[in-house]
């Protein structure tokens, strides 16, 4: 710039002012219009619709199985804002941002149109009638042999039941639910120990809430509802106290009193050590048998401190703690599950609650829906890899793929993608061609969750029952877009019309679904009426108390805890794949909202970091910024540093959900995908995914990038007592008690 | 290197290409600025609207003048709502289905024609704020027809002009924000009977979004 004689000050006086009026010009209408656009008018709208006033209609939020009943703002025919539903038990009128951003898919400028057929390789434009002939031939029972799989995320209501008669009725073979941040783990352990696969876990009821790593505020199984449950648990007249232990803060233990660090994967040791402690009291000596008393018996302050890393002390105080403040929880989220040991994790924290004699009081059995049929069906990752298997064997004929992206999720060493290549006939339903789409015969143009109908279960209902009803909020942006249950019937149809011929459409047949259960709900009310007053209160509510569990049924070896591995030289630090409230499993990462709100924890936008304790990185000599290459034996993802206080100093955290090759133009080319790169380890009870005990080395690539974040230069609050905090070893845990707030 | 002199008059030209080129950009577009050269609005701003060809040309006069009809009886989100919206096809149809006399005018015809698709009618906006303006409808009607108890037909005035006495609505007023503004800044009775005056709002953030 000096050689051209214009001083930096003048470059940007010009670029400056250049840009503002370039600004002004390109803004469009800057002034009054007059026969530019057209007024919005109606030819005999409802009496409630006021052109510029709002009206609020209520449906489900699809964006997580947990089912919130949520309300749209719909002005002039177009959705605005979506809310939570007062009348909904889930949602309480509350909804988390992942809720809002659902108006995003809605409007993605990334919306697939039209069904998309492959033809010489490319995925082409199409046409219904060609899609549906593809699609029918596909499903078509014959006498060939070879699995015709319908694999779908997490399903519960109609769209499951018709999916069920798809495969009674011959056209499918099987149908595979596949959740790539599954808790599969936790529902066999408590299949085997209590019977049912999701207890009820009442937050309020509890006085003292110990989580291994449960992100029950941030990216739990059903963050709305757990977030209200737990604002009762603090605000009560006994304000209950949160002690966290796990090996990388999640936002939940962000809110804990009590954040304890803990070595990947030994959570169930220190869920032994507490046993034994708490053990030790006379009301508690016969809560469990001899045998798995003598498992728990070793399990020494030293020797639990030993094997964990956290100090001895914790453990009498953490005990005490919670035998004073009865009735209390322990929690167990995705951390101890994902290991080769996870189900003996599980089982171990599991235990802690029927010494503590929870059982009954905040620990329960959830109460019966009255159509089990609805109730929701859990997704596997072991489904995905016996599916992959077979995929690989060249058992499956066909695959049609709804509501999850198993190619993007699925980890290198599966191979799920040239797998994925055998299969003579492959179709996914999509809003955006995303991974898995990219690689299918027949890509089909989906409603958008605001667009269609449906009925969802939640699981882990704690008040009642409640089906939740979801409805369009607005007419249907793109006319070639169809629901996925009018294709789902259509298909029916062509099998079995007999029993479907009835049924014009997807509505027709939710409609008169819903009329059928009205002597559960309302016997007194007409038909339409009881249809009218279901889509306008979004919920079918019934008041149910819950039940008992049944006593523990546990053997030693559901909690017998391994001899922690060694050190690994070539791979030294454990990888945690982040699952964050933002981006869960990473269908959220097209939707603009969700990239720029800041990750709760380190504030970072559109982008991955590699999360590395301030310690190890000062020993290692890497800086915020640097780039670094994580490698494990699978593969290497490269991701900027960012020093984490809140991390295990022998740990390094990667979140889940960027990286997509192939997901329209906001997640596409936006950080790693940190699942790729995981080893194949897997539980060993119920062969589900070990997500958290890959090991990797770093390596310094040299390069220094800035980190997009919101917060300030350094990370501790900004060299300010912003909020005033004690290490963990100044405080006595036992005059911690909850107090009374006056 | 260039000299101090040759440089400012090439920084001048850099200045005024973009500054020059926003109203040429603007002359692409549908909307022309004003009404005929040298034409006028009805408060003296020379800024008349275009003449817009509705698809329907709707005598205001008729209703309005003729007929007596209040404004509000037919635009009657404006007392409702931030916009006044246009009345919906059946209020059309609730009295032309009565009235045989002129069923057999073009203009009636093409209204059953819509009526009998029921499609609505593709009116064009006559007065369309930029998007970062706020206007408020219900609170401007609420201040003059009902606390003033001014005649509907003058409060509607003073931003339509007189629009009972056209056929299709043209844009009369300046209706820029110095033309707000200098209303705004006046006195206004705060209802019909008291001597209390108030002005309307000064803040940006009232009308600018």
């Amino acid at each position: 710039m000096s050689g051209s004689g214009i001083s930096r000050r003048d470059f940007m006086q010009i670029v400056g002012l250049g840009g503002a009026s370039a600004a002004l010009a390109g803004c469009g209408n800057t002034s009054i219009e007059s026969g530019a656009e057209l007024v919005e008018s109606y030819v005999q709208p409802e009496n409630f619709v006021v052109p510029g006033v709002g009206v609020y209609y209520a449906s489900t939020c699809t964006q997580c199985p947990s089912a919130c009943g949520i309300m749209g703002r719909v002005r002039e025919g177009r959705i605005l804002k979506l809310e939570g539903n007062p009348n909904s038990a889930i949602s309480g009128g509350k909804i988390c941002g992942l809720g809002q951003a659902a108006v995003q898919r809605h409007y993605s400028p990334d919306r697939l149109t039209v069904p998309m057929i492959r033809k010489s390789g490319e995925l082409k434009q199409s046409s219904w009638e060609e899609a549906m002939t593809l699609l029918t031939n596909a499903v078509a029972p014959a006498d060939k042999a070879g699995r015709r799989v319908i694999l779908t995320g997490p399903a519960s209501g109609h769209e499951q039941v018709l999916l069920r008669a798809l495969v009674e009725a011959g056209a499918a073979t099987d149908h595979v639910v596949f959740d790539a941040l599954s808790t599969a783990v936790a529902a066999s352990v408590n299949r085997r120990m209590f019977g049912v696969d999701d207890p009820v876990t009442m937050i309020d009821r509890a006085g003292v809430v110990l989580s291994f790593g449960d992100d029950f505020l941030g990216a739990g199984e059903s963050p709305v509802a757990a977030a209200r449950q737990y604002a009762r648990f603090r605000r009560g007249a006994r304000r209950g106290v949160l002690v966290q232990v796990e090996p990388r803060m999640t936002l939940t233990g962000a809110n804990a009193d009590r954040w304890i660090v803990i070595v990947p994967g030994t959570e169930g040791v220190f869920a032994l050590g507490l046993a034994r402690e708490l053990l030790q009291r006379k009301e508690a000596a016969g809560s469990v048998s001899p045998a798995l008393a003598a498992v728990i018996e070793p399990y020494t302050q030293a020797e639990v401190s030993r094997i964990t890393g956290v100090r001895g002390d914790h453990i009498p105080r953490i005990a005490s703690l919670l035998w004073e403040h009865s009735p209390t929880l322990v929690l167990a989220g995705r951390y101890p599950q994902g290991h080769a040991h996870g189900s003996q994790n599980m089982a171990a924290i599991g235990m802690l609650n029927v010494i503590l004699q929870n059982h009954g009081k905040t620990v329960m059995r959830a109460a019966e829906l009255p159509f089990p049929q609805l109730a929701p069906t859990a997704g596997s990752f072991k489904a995905l890899r016996d599916l992959n298997e077979a995929m690989a064997a060249g058992q499956c004929r066909s695959i049609l793929m709804h509501g999850s992206n198993p190619v993007y999720s699925a980890p290198a060493f599966m191979g799920f993608a040239d797998n994925l290549q055998k299969v003579p006939f492959k179709a996914a339903w999509v809003t955006e061609l995303d991974e898995t789409a990219m690689q299918c015969d027949l890509v089909l143009p989906l409603l958008s969750s605001l667009e269609d109908f449906g009925t969802h279960v939640a699981s882990n209902q704690s008040d009642g029952t409640e089906i939740s009803i979801q409805q369009p909020l607005m007419e249907k942006l793109y006319p070639q877009t169809r629901a996925f249950g009018d294709v789902v019937l259509d298909l029916l149809r062509k099998v079995k019309p007999d029993s479907y011929k009835s049924f014009p459409d997807y509505y027709a047949y939710l409609k008169s679904a819903v009329i059928n259960a009205k002597p559960a709900y309302d016997p007194a009310a007409g038909d339409e009426e009881f249809w009218e007053n279901a889509l306008s209160a979004g919920v079918l509510h019934r008041e149910a108390s819950l039940q008992p569990l049944p006593g523990m049924q546990a053997s030693p070896e559901m909690i017998h805890q391994p001899e922690p591995a060694g050190d690994d030289l070539q791979y030294p630090f454990r990888l945690i794949p982040a699952v964050t409230p933002n981006m869960r499993d990473g269908r959220p990462a097209s939707l603009p909202w969700l990239q720029e709100s800041p990750d709760p924890l380190t504030t970072v936008v559109w982008d991955s970091w590699a999360e590395l304790h301030p310690s190890t990185a000062r020993a290692m000599q890497i800086r915020e910024g640097d780039v670094l290459i994580l490698a494990s034996a699978h593969g290497s993802v490269r991701a900027k540093a960012y020093l984490f206080p809140g991390i295990h100093p022998g740990a390094v955290g990667v979140p889940i959900g960027q990286g997509h090759e192939s997901y329209g133009r906001f997640a596409s080319n936006v950080g790693v995908n940190v699942l790729k790169i995981l080893d194949p380890i897997f539980d060993r009870d119920t062969g589900e995914l070990a997500l958290y005990s890959t090991r990797v080395s770093i390596a310094k690539t040299g390069q220094n990038e800035r980190i997009t974040k919101d917060e300030g230069p350094t990370t501790l609050q900004q060299d300010r007592k912003l909020v005033a905090t004690l290490a963990a070893d100044q405080v006595d845990l036992t005059k911690e008690t909850p107090f009374v707030i006056r | 290197m260039l000299k101090w002199s040759q440089f400012r008059a090439w920084r001048l030209s850099v200045l005024l290409v973009p500054l020059l080129a926003a109203p040429l950009a603007a002359a692409g577009e549908p909307f022309q600025q004003g009404g005929p050269i040298g034409s006028q609005t009805s408060d003296g701003y020379n800024a008349l609207g275009p003449v817009v060809t509705q698809p329907i040309e709707f005598p205001h006069y008729i209703h309005v003048e003729k007929m007596g009809i209040d404004c509000l009886y037919c635009h009657t989100y404006a007392r409702r709502s931030a916009v006044s919206g246009i009345p919906r096809l059946n209020k059309c149809m609730g009295c032309h289905q009565n009235i045989e006399s002129v069923k057999d005018k073009p203009r009636i015809k093409k209204l059953f024609e819509y009526w009998e698709k029921q499609q609505a009618i593709p009116w064009k906006k006559v007065h369309d704020l930029p998007d970062f303006v706020r206007f408020n409808h219900e609170r401007h009607i609420q201040r003059f027809i009902f606390d003033q108890e001014r005649p509907t037909r003058e409060a509607c005035g003073y931003c339509h002009g007189d629009v009972g006495n056209m056929t299709t609505a043209r844009r009369v007023k300046a209706i820029s924000m110095g033309w707000c503004i200098s209303c705004h800044e006046k006195d206004h009775k705060v209802d019909a009977v008291s001597l209390e005056t108030s002005h309307g709002p000064g803040d940006c953030w009232q009308c600018h979004k």
